[in-house]
């Protein structure tokens, strides 16, 4: 008899919950853009030599590849993932503190440390929450994820933009008070957040799956190995065509480079909840091969590319692989691990595999655009392919579906 | 429990900080006397901004490059960009630089603009002898060029 009020009570919770997290995911997404690249141009004007500076970088860098597989065995191993993700909010807000009143060694290596283990934390703690919430009917995982990665792109965007014209206005120490400010709201977000009872995530009997199990996955390892070819071309293309900006154009690329870096967050925005859909509906390979076609293409147009205006509609191409990505990644990563309890594990190995490929690509493509800038994108369009093929060999990994007459797809047995 | 971390680590930090020159302030008994020191005006340049001709940001000083005579040679400026992203670090020679006779808030003045160093390969290997932005001939005075050559 009552059961009516209480099911739009329940309803209601699960409202508040889902517009929480779109604030969670906009709030958040900010911190990451204070910590990128603008670390070095705020140490330089701190009086920092170029050395120290790629010394507290490198560190962070290391920290942030030690932390992936813990930081995601972590979060597995914590009841609630609302509590995760604040502690690792509360940890990034810190970092940026540490960095912006005490830009001297220690505490920007502690900042670089906690900011690295906070942010392995937070991205699958944010994904298992949202997962949790979708719950377990039919395309909903898509939906939500695909929310997720609107809202995140929206705050990333936004805080590029504000981070600019305040740090032109008030200098580069006001970014990162900036920074800890905008995330203050996250913590109010999580907070309204209320976790469902039951994830699909967790394992039924509340035993973990083996680590060895999940590693020897056959669709995890063709899945990682296809995200480390997707940043081993991505992660140095927008480095490299901006500083080709720059050689062309001087001081105007400023407006060219912001552009480049916001634009393609307008396409996730707008891409991002229709990735979601068509993934739920037509299953994940088809989604992730086109995504990953955007990568070549980019690639190659960048290595013909003849003047630097034509750089921001390029670029925008980067938007499409991103929101590919941004949906896919968890979506895959639920696939694979529903029911083992091991999901932000397998978040953190695919998180180690994309940031060591990353490192590799700024690295290889910095190396021969010393010589030509030509070569390089013609590399990173070669590692763009190697993607598009790894994508293309990936076996499906949507659960079968439940409705009758239901195009079956292969599915691997949970032995 | 993460800000009282934070707490203890920043105490730490600050008597770290405090220790450093009550080590220096205290030299042993047995020590020679310091050598003399004299007060100059001069004044740090790294991270320091770079105006040019035309009152324009050029960028900030990050290094500066040395020849084997001990003279400074060229100063190495990170130039452009948009949060750090795009920059390209150019040396410029280091007598097209002026400074400012006091302070370190004042900015540094290069006789190049944007534009001209703006193309000028990237100063990426410091074990490479560096290409340096050199100003251009004010006036140069061109030889006849023979004919039919």
């Amino acid at each position: 008899m009552d059961s009516l009020p209480e099911a739009a009570a329940l309803e209601a919770t699960r409202r508040r919950s889902f517009h929480a997290l779109d604030w969670l995911n906009f709030f958040t997404a900010n911190l990451q853009t204070a910590f990128g690249p603008f670390i070095s141009v705020y140490l330089t004007q701190q009086r920092w030599t170029q050395g120290d500076i790629g010394f507290a970088l490198s560190v962070g860098y290391a920290a942030t590849m030690i932390s992936q597989v813990p930081a995601g065995a972590l979060v597995d191993s914590m009841a609630r993932k609302t509590r995760a993700a604040g502690a690792a909010i509360i940890a990034v807000i810190f970092g940026a503190l540490l960095l912006a009143l005490f830009p001297v060694m220690l505490p920007v290596l502690l900042a670089e440390i906690s900011h690295a283990f906070a942010s392995c934390m937070l991205t699958p703690a944010i994904a298992a929450i949202s997962l949790a919430l979708a719950g377990t009917a039919s395309g909903a995982a898509g939906e939500r994820l695909g929310r997720n990665a609107r809202f995140a792109s929206i705050g990333n965007g936004t805080a590029a933009g504000i981070m600019a014209v305040i740090g032109s206005l008030a200098g580069p120490r006001a970014v990162f008070l900036l920074g800890a400010g905008l995330a203050v709201p996250g913590l109010f977000a999580l907070r309204w957040i209320t976790p469902a009872p039951q994830s699909p995530l967790a394992s039924p009997t509340g035993a973990r799956e083996r680590i060895r199990n999940l590693l020897a996955d056959k669709r995890l390892l063709c899945f990682a190995a296809c995200c480390a070819a997707f940043q081993l071309a991505n992660a140095a293309m927008l480095p490299l065509a901006a500083a080709s900006a720059t050689e062309k154009i001087g001081n105007e690329a400023t407006l060219v480079i912001g552009a480049c870096i916001v634009g393609p967050q307008i396409i996730v925005a707008l891409l991002s909840p229709a990735v979601g859909r068509a993934a739920e509906k037509f299953g994940r390979r088809p989604i992730l091969v086109a995504g990953m076609l955007a990568l070549p293409v980019r690639g190659l147009a960048l290595a013909f590319n003849p003047s630097a205006t034509l750089l921001i509609p390029i670029q925008l191409l980067d938007g499409i692989s991103g929101a590919t990505f941004g949906v896919l990644v968890p979506l895959i990563a639920s696939d694979i691990t529903a029911g083992t309890g091991r999901f932000n594990l397998c978040m953190g190995v695919l998180g180690l595999a994309m940031g060591a490929a990353a490192a590799c690509s700024t690295w290889a493509a910095g190396a021969l655009a010393d010589s030509s800038s030509h070569t390089a994108f013609l590399a990173l369009a070669a590692a763009g392919t190697l993607a598009v093929a790894l994508a293309a060999l990936m076996p499906e990994t949507a659960r079968q579906k439940k409705r009758p007459g239901a195009l079956a797809l292969p599915v691997a047995t949970d032995a | 429990m993460l800000p009282r971390h934070g707490l203890m680590i920043r105490k730490l930090a600050a008597l770290l900080l405090a220790a450093a020159p009550a080590f220096a302030a205290d030299p042993p008994a047995a020590q020679p006397p310091p050598a003399p020191t004299t007060r100059i005006a001069a004044s740090g340049i790294i991270g320091r901004k770079v105006l040019g001709p035309d009152n324009i940001e050029i960028g900030r000083v990050v290094d500066i490059l040395v020849d084997a005579g001990s003279n400074p040679r060229a100063a190495v400026i990170d130039f452009g960009g948009f949060l750090g992203v795009g920059s390209r670090k150019i040396a410029v020679n280091w007598s097209d630089l002026t400074f400012p006779p006091t302070g370190c808030d004042t900015d540094i003045k290069l006789d190049l603009t944007a534009d001209q160093i703006r193309a000028a390969p990237a100063y990426t290997d410091q074990t490479k002898p560096a290409a340096v932005v050199e100003p251009p001939p004010l006036k140069t005075i061109q030889p006849p060029a023979p004919a039919g050559h």
